[in-house]
């Protein structure tokens, strides 16, 4: 097990290196669907955070009596589980956000992100690890959220989490928090993402 | 980690290792477990969820019956529904009759129909009679933010407390409105057509209907 | 005809007016993975379209006859523990999403068996995206949309029978296929196409879908149209 790396890697890890959205490509459902605003996408990225986090401690206790069979059951089985409390305690305590988010919620149990940190961290590392990972990737898929939602939400409605941020003047972009928005804003972010990763790869074997 | 397992397994008599349940011991504990937790949640929680639900629609209905700060000193809502028969089928109409005082106040009728893009819910109140419209107000919609949306705005809406439900109202274009009928938005005109509409058809079906004994009252809980 | 024409408005939604890609996000994943050719494209929708018809019968049958508040099955069981009373208010609701991953799961399974056996050359054709498809949020999703229109409604009477769930289990699929092919004929021509570095593999895979997004959002109204060329009213 030396060859895994450490809690502080993994944490560290999942906000850059290895963002579950940007480099991974994981979890896009609730990343394009979920970003038409600040407050929806801070909930989501909670919500998976709570799922994650929970799913990858749980793993990590019982990670040596896993069967390989009978693995993915089990995954299923917690992340389900879990879906479901946060789904009942957002439509407990915070209903009209759970209407606006709508389906999305159960479909945390689908997102790829927690049963492929499950796989690759949780059923072979120990609970800090594990957790630390969680955490680390939750940070990660929520800065992702939030970078998409601000661009959406500010050109589409001029707003910021409701308030307003530009002049009365600014001619809403509708289309920005419509369907077509979500696509073209990650896809330019990426887009942007993968340049300035051109820029420093360039630079350091320039430097090297 | 599967090395380690290996040799206690080895031990058991083999009608115990190859039983799929047996093997299964891990998967059945955890189910029973998260199954506890959950049972757990929807007892403490499930009152409070239908609770919201109620409250979305409760909330709403003392302004669809009285303009604002004119409310009545102790309002009192019974929520029920009304069964519209009609020749191939049978329509429900969630309704809420308001008393104040003790006195029939007004009647909140919840309907639903189609809009532009996806269906519009709505919360349409009417004065003790049925016969004029009290209020409106828009529940659920997913319009075209920036043109369809604007039928959840105050200022379009206004134009039905006062209308007369004899006879169906118009939708008209220009600014101009005779009584009876309602300016479209402009660059929505089929989202205020579908508003229009519904209420047209829940006030139709609901004519005649609006009195106690033709409504199946909810018995409230506590 | 009533009947007929609910059904047909519902499968033209799902397919066309509120595609489940590109309206709502569901099976990103494979629309990008797995879009790079027409051939595969077709493959992975077909599997797609057949699994969630399954699945949809089986969370529709599931939800009807034992999860939803009062079902038969559950009260009849319920019955035994408890007064007839109570055993008919049995809400079992909070089970679904458990019961639809693992009914999800256990049908790509069997699919995959099935045609395995008794249809090898469509076996070849789309076997190998089968395993992929458990974790593909359409399925769910088009099994979430049937949950909301059993339970979510105001009376019983009102809740979707079985004709409109697979209406909107097959033509879903059928959506699905739609977008997933356009985009992978796109693709075919994109690769002979000079893309900025920036822009290569995902990113510019996403602007397209946007472009198409914006293309499908013409459809929206079409149903209202519809609607009201037929009955006269809107």
């Amino acid at each position: 097990m030396a060859n895994l790396p450490t809690p502080l890697e993994r944490f560290v890890q999942g906000i850059l290196p290895e963002n579950p959205v940007y480099r991974q490509f994981l979890g896009l459902c609730p990343t394009l669907a979920v970003t038409n605003g600040l407050k929806p996408a801070l909930t989501m990225a909670l919500a998976v955070g709570f799922v994650l986090l929970c799913a990858n401690v749980i793993i990590s206790l019982i990670r040596s009596l896993l069967k390989p069979h009978l693995r993915i059951v089990i995954f299923t089985l917690t992340i389900a589980t879990f879906v479901t409390i946060v789904d009942r305690v957002l439509a407990a305590y915070m209903y009209q956000m759970s209407k606006t988010l709508g389906p999305y919620i159960p479909l945390i149990i689908v997102n790829c992100i927690i049963i492929c940190r499950c796989e690759v961290c949780a059923s072979r590392q120990s609970v800090t690890a594990a957790a630390a990972d969680a955490v680390g990737q939750s940070i990660g898929f929520g800065l992702a959220l939030v970078s998409i939602a601000v661009v959406r939400e500010i050109l589409g409605t001029g707003m910021l989490a409701g308030y307003q941020v530009l002049p009365d003047a600014w001619p809403d972009w509708v289309i920005m928090v419509l369907p077509p928005g979500a696509f073209l804003t990650f896809g330019l972010l990426m887009a942007l993402v993968n340049w300035i990763d051109a820029i420093r790869t360039e630079k350091n074997t320039g430097r090297g | 980690m599967a090395s380690a397992a290996t040799p206690v397994n080895e031990n058991r008599p083999a009608w115990l290792r190859d039983n799929h349940l047996f093997q299964a011991w891990l998967v059945l504990m955890l189910a029973i477990i998260f199954g506890t937790c959950l049972a757990a949640v929807h007892i403490n929680l499930s009152d409070r969820i239908a609770e919201n639900k109620l409250n979305e629609s409760l909330e709403r209905i003392p302004g669809l019956i009285w303009n604002e700060g004119q409310g009545g000193t102790s309002v009192d809502i019974v929520s029920g529904k009304i069964v519209v028969k009609k020749e191939d089928r049978t329509l429900y109409y969630p309704v809420f009759k308001v008393t104040d005082e003790g006195k029939l106040a007004g009647w909140v009728v919840k309907a639903a129909g189609q809009g532009y893009s996806g269906s519009i819910e709505l919360l349409l109140g009417l004065n003790p009679a049925g016969d004029i419209i009290s209020g409106l107000f828009i529940l659920e919609q997913t319009e075209t933010p920036g043109l369809g949306n604007k039928i959840t705005f105050p200022d379009w809406l206004d134009q039905f407390p006062g209308q007369g439900t004899k006879a169906p109202l118009m939708v008209v274009k220009g600014g101009q409105t005779p009584p009876g009928a309602i300016d479209a938005i402009t660059g929505a005109t089929i989202s205020s057509k579908s508003v229009v509409g519904i209420v047209n058809r829940a006030v139709s079906e609901t004519r005649g209907l609006l009195t106690p004994e033709h409504i199946q009252f909810v018995e409230r809980s506590q | 005809m009533d009947y007929l024409f609910d059904i047909m408005l519902i499968s033209i939604t799902a397919a066309l007016i509120n595609n489940f890609v590109l309206y709502y996000f569901v099976g990103i994943c494979p629309f990008i993975g797995v879009s790079r050719q027409v051939g595969m494209a077709v493959g992975m929708g077909s599997a797609v379209t057949f699994v969630m018809t399954v699945a949809v019968f089986l969370s529709w049958t599931i939800t009807t006859l034992i999860l939803v508040p009062g079902a038969p099955l559950s009260s009849w069981v319920a019955g035994f523990f408890m007064p007839a009373q109570k055993a008919a208010t049995m809400d079992l609701t909070i089970l679904t999403y458990i019961v639809y991953i693992f009914s999800i799961a256990s049908s790509v399974q069997f699919v995959e068996m099935y045609v395995r056996r008794f249809y090898p050359s469509l076996y070849k054709t789309f076997g190998v995206f089968l395993p992929l498809i458990t974790t593909n949020c359409a399925i769910l999703f088009a099994c979430l949309t049937v949950m909301s229109n059993i339970v979510g409604v105001e009376s019983p009477e009102q809740a979707w029978d079985l004709g409109r769930a697979l209406a909107l289990g097959i033509f879903g699929g059928v959506g699905f296929t739609i977008a997933i092919v356009i985009m992978a004929g796109i693709r075919e021509e994109l690769d002979l196409c000079d893309v900025p570095r920036a822009f290569k593999g995902t990113a510019i895979t996403l602007i397209v879908g946007g472009i198409l997004a914006m293309a499908f959002m013409g459809f929206t109204g079409v149903d209202s149209g519809i609607r009201t060329a037929v009955m006269g009213t809107p």
